[in-house]
């Protein structure tokens, strides 16, 4: 599916810039500036965007799945921002993607920004590295008609949060300030497009921290040794590697899936579906690995928080387990008892 | 361990069409009793119609009668039959298990005698694995066989023997010599249920019912060419044959049909927030875990034997059945009544009868997360 060679090279390179250390590092500074620069010198924050926007090559599959790598190794880099969903809205727009890292406004519900006489006012909520990077894309969707707005954040006031991982997750407020850029959204991007092309990412994100946390609490069970040997012989600790796997492995095959579907036409369905799973997953696993790890796992000084802090936000980012349950419980109530099982099969496919 | 998610080719999703279109006619709505998921009835006639379709040991070689299909094949099919509730409970043991176990371990004399049966659905199997003593702990069945003048008595106590009272085989797992290991000097015995020293003894079910048997073996003689594989061998027989029976879709389908109904008999006012919310997350993990269950298909369609995989999938597959079926049961808080007029409560009522076997069958769901325990290693 994916070219094997891209995965390798974004494991190797997330390895060795974002370690342990400059995760931590990452966290108290607000942005990892140098693993930054190693990423984009690669190209891989604009994989699948346009060529013509100022893209670099490869598809949104390849994008995903090097996502998918980031997620492993709790990269605190506006990866899914920069790309898949800034670079994607500006290029629907026909703008020219900026140079450095481009966050986007989540498009959380308590935003109220508007557009008008060309000049953008309002607050945008919970935008991923707003404080750290220059560039922002907003979705301006009034329900007609929905407009891509490049601005400066500095022509913001900022009130910076952070999400439980450390991430910032900031609030925005823009006064009458004139766009760096900005152009009518194309065809079929619109503010719940962005929700679902949101949720894609942390699908993604969460997939591989999700193996990564499993594969994490595996060893650590195997060296940590109590009553002469270690933990992972014992049978309650095992069930609890058990569901780590599960876990992982339920958010990996909906991941995967979700992959296949994008290949070719558009996944609705699947990528609902896989939301829900995973942010399933990541409460689930996240429970079994911490109680596998004892107090170790509740140090800082422990890489497992990296994991655990990053699923327990992500899940509720772009909408929960609820939100997107209720979208598909209304799919099932429009398709009824003789539409289940074949939705259950065909997915997207099903809904025509 | 590693799922990856696979899409059916054209060619599946045609035979996908082909046994939906099959079961529209067959199993109109109304016209039988649908059981939950691999508990549905006993239907010879039922057998043979899927068998003149081909749809009988799909994955068994045409040269004995079956179709040299594939596993996902396979899973193609079952997944629709199980979802309708059908009526597969003659043929399922025989073509999920017996009969790929015959193909791999039996010799040709005994290939030619069942498989071409098996796949004509004339002939039913059980498994007799369980003993009053060995549950969980399989190797220590005593059954006991002994040699005799072309063949072998057997004597012993077999238990929970599904539809041993409607079968006419059962793979006997038995002792045919003392050996230190004690996985060593077990053997697997075709048994004829209709053989004389065999007696059925129906133990009823908690509900009432009594789909499953203690099966008293006295003096049974059982001719030399009964003896399925290796004398010996019986325990690595028996756990590549556990391997058939996890993993696939009857493993987390058993209460779909219980929420499908729902779905078609349920008034607008019963979908609140939260029926919709639970309709959205189970479609969703459906989804997951069929997903699953496919790779798992692919990779014994590959070659693969992925014994810790079907395990891992087992587990969840069937702890989801019930926990969708509790959380089902307490948003809708009727006093279900198991002779009610609705099928919607009469399915209710017996998969809330029977929903504990669901994580004991086929072994408990402790087992298995020991068994996908030894998969999870640095
Ligand atoms: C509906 C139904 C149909 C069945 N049909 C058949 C059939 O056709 N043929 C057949 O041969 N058998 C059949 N069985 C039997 C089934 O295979 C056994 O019930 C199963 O293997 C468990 O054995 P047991 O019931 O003796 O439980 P036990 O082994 O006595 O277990 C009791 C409890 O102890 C736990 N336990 C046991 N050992 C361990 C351990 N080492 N570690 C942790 N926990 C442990 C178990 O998980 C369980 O919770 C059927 C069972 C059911 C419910």
């Amino acid at each position: 599916m994916t070219d094997q060679l891209l995965i390798d090279t974004a494991e190797r390179l997330f390895g060795d810039v974002c370690d342990f250390a400059a995760v931590e590092a990452a966290e108290a500074e607000g942005f990892a500036t140098d693993a930054w620069s190693a990423v984009a010198e690669m190209g891989l924050p604009w994989i699948g965007v346009d060529e013509a926007a100022g893209g670099a090559g490869g598809d949104l599959v390849d994008a995903l799945a090097v996502l998918r790598v980031a997620g492993a190794h709790a990269v605190p880099l506006p990866l899914a921002e920069t790309g898949v969903l800034a670079g994607w809205l500006l290029a629907s727009a026909e703008l020219t993607v900026p140079d450095g890292a481009v966050t986007v406004a989540p498009g959380d519900p308590a935003d109220d920004l508007t557009l008008t006489d060309g000049l953008v006012s309002g607050t945008v909520n919970r935008v991923p590295w707003g404080s750290a990077v220059n560039d922002l894309v907003i979705l301006v969707d009034d329900g007609d008609s929905a407009t891509v707005v490049l601005v400066d954040t500095a022509s913001a006031t900022l009130e910076p949060y952070v999400n439980l991982a450390g991430e910032s997750r900031d609030t925005l407020v823009f006064d009458r300030v004139e766009p760096l850029a900005s152009g009518p959204a194309g065809d079929g991007v619109d503010a719940d497009a962005l929700l679902y092309r949101g949720a894609l990412t942390r699908v993604m994100l969460m997939a591989g921290a999700l193996d990564a946390m499993s594969r994490l609490t595996v060893s650590y069970t195997h060296e940590r040794e109590q009553f002469g040997r270690p933990v992972a012989r014992f049978q309650a600790v095992q069930s609890h590697l058990v569901t780590c796997a599960q876990e992982a492995a339920i958010a990996g095959v909906t991941a995967d899936a979700v992959m296949r579907r994008l290949a070719h036409d558009e996944a609705r369905f699947e990528i609902a579906a896989a939301k829900v799973v995973v942010s399933e997953a990541a409460t689930k696993a996240t429970a079994a690995a911490h109680q596998a790890h004892g107090a170790m796992g509740l140090t800082k000084e422990y890489e497992l928080h990296h994991l655990s802090r990053r699923l327990w936000a992500w899940r509720n980012e772009y909408g929960g387990a609820r939100y997107w349950s209720q979208v598909l419980g209304e799919a099932v109530v429009d398709v009824g008892g003789d539409g289940l099982y074949p939705l259950i099969t065909g997915g997207s496919a099903a809904l025509g | 361990m590693r799922f990856e998610a696979t899409e059916l080719t054209d060619a599946e999703l045609a035979l996908q069409a082909e046994v939906r279109a099959f079961c529209d006619v067959e199993l109109v709505p109304g016209t039988y009793e649908p059981g939950l998921g691999m508990a549905g009835s006993v239907d010879p006639g039922f057998s043979r119609k899927l068998a003149e379709r081909g749809w009988l040991g799909m994955a068994l070689p045409t040269e004995y009668g079956g179709g040299d299909r594939t596993a996902v094949d396979r899973f193609v099919v079952v997944e629709e039959l199980l979802r309708r509730g059908a009526p597969v409970g003659y043929h399922w043991i025989a073509d999920r298990q017996t009969g790929p176990v015959i193909s791999r371990f039996g010799t040709d004399e005994q290939k030619e005698r069942f498989l071409p049966a098996i796949c004509r659905g004339e002939v039913g199997f059980s498994i007799g694995m369980s003993e009053p003593d060995a549950g969980s702990d399989l190797a220590a069945v005593s059954a006991r066989a002994v040699r005799a003048d072309g063949g072998w008595v057997l004597n012993g106590t077999k238990i929970w023997t599904t539809n041993a009272h409607h079968n006419d085989w059962m793979v006997t797992l038995c002792r045919t010599s003392d050996t230190d290991d004690r996985h060593g000097g077990l053997s697997q015995l075709l048994v004829d249920l209709r053989a004389e020293g065999v007696e059925v003894n129906p133990i009823p079910f908690l509900d009432g019912s009594s789909e499953f048997n203690e099966v008293v073996l006295s003096d049974v003689f059982v001719p030399d060419e009964l003896l399925l594989g290796a004398e010996g061998e019986g325990w690595a027989q028996n756990t590549s044959e556990l391997a058939f029976e996890r993993g696939g879709p009857d493993r987390w389908l058993s209460t779909y049909i219980v929420v499908e109904q729902f779905l078609r008999e349920c008034e607008e006012e019963d979908l609140d927030g939260s029926v919709v919310e639970l309709l959205g997350s189970a479609t969703a993990r459906w989804f997951g875990l069929r997903n699953m269950s496919l790779a798992v298909a692919r990779m014994i369609d590959a070659g693969d034997a992925p014994a810790v995989e079907s395990a891992l999938v087992k587990e969840m597959g069937t702890r989801f059945e019930q926990d969708v079926l509790a959380a089902l049961e307490r948003l809708v808080g009727l006093e279900v009544a198991p002779g009610s007029e609705s099928l919607f409560e009469r399915l209710l009522a017996a998969a809330v009868l029977t929903g504990p076997a669901f994580t004991i069958r086929g072994g408990t769901i402790e087992i298995l997360r020991s068994v996908a325990a030894k998969g999870l290693r640095p």
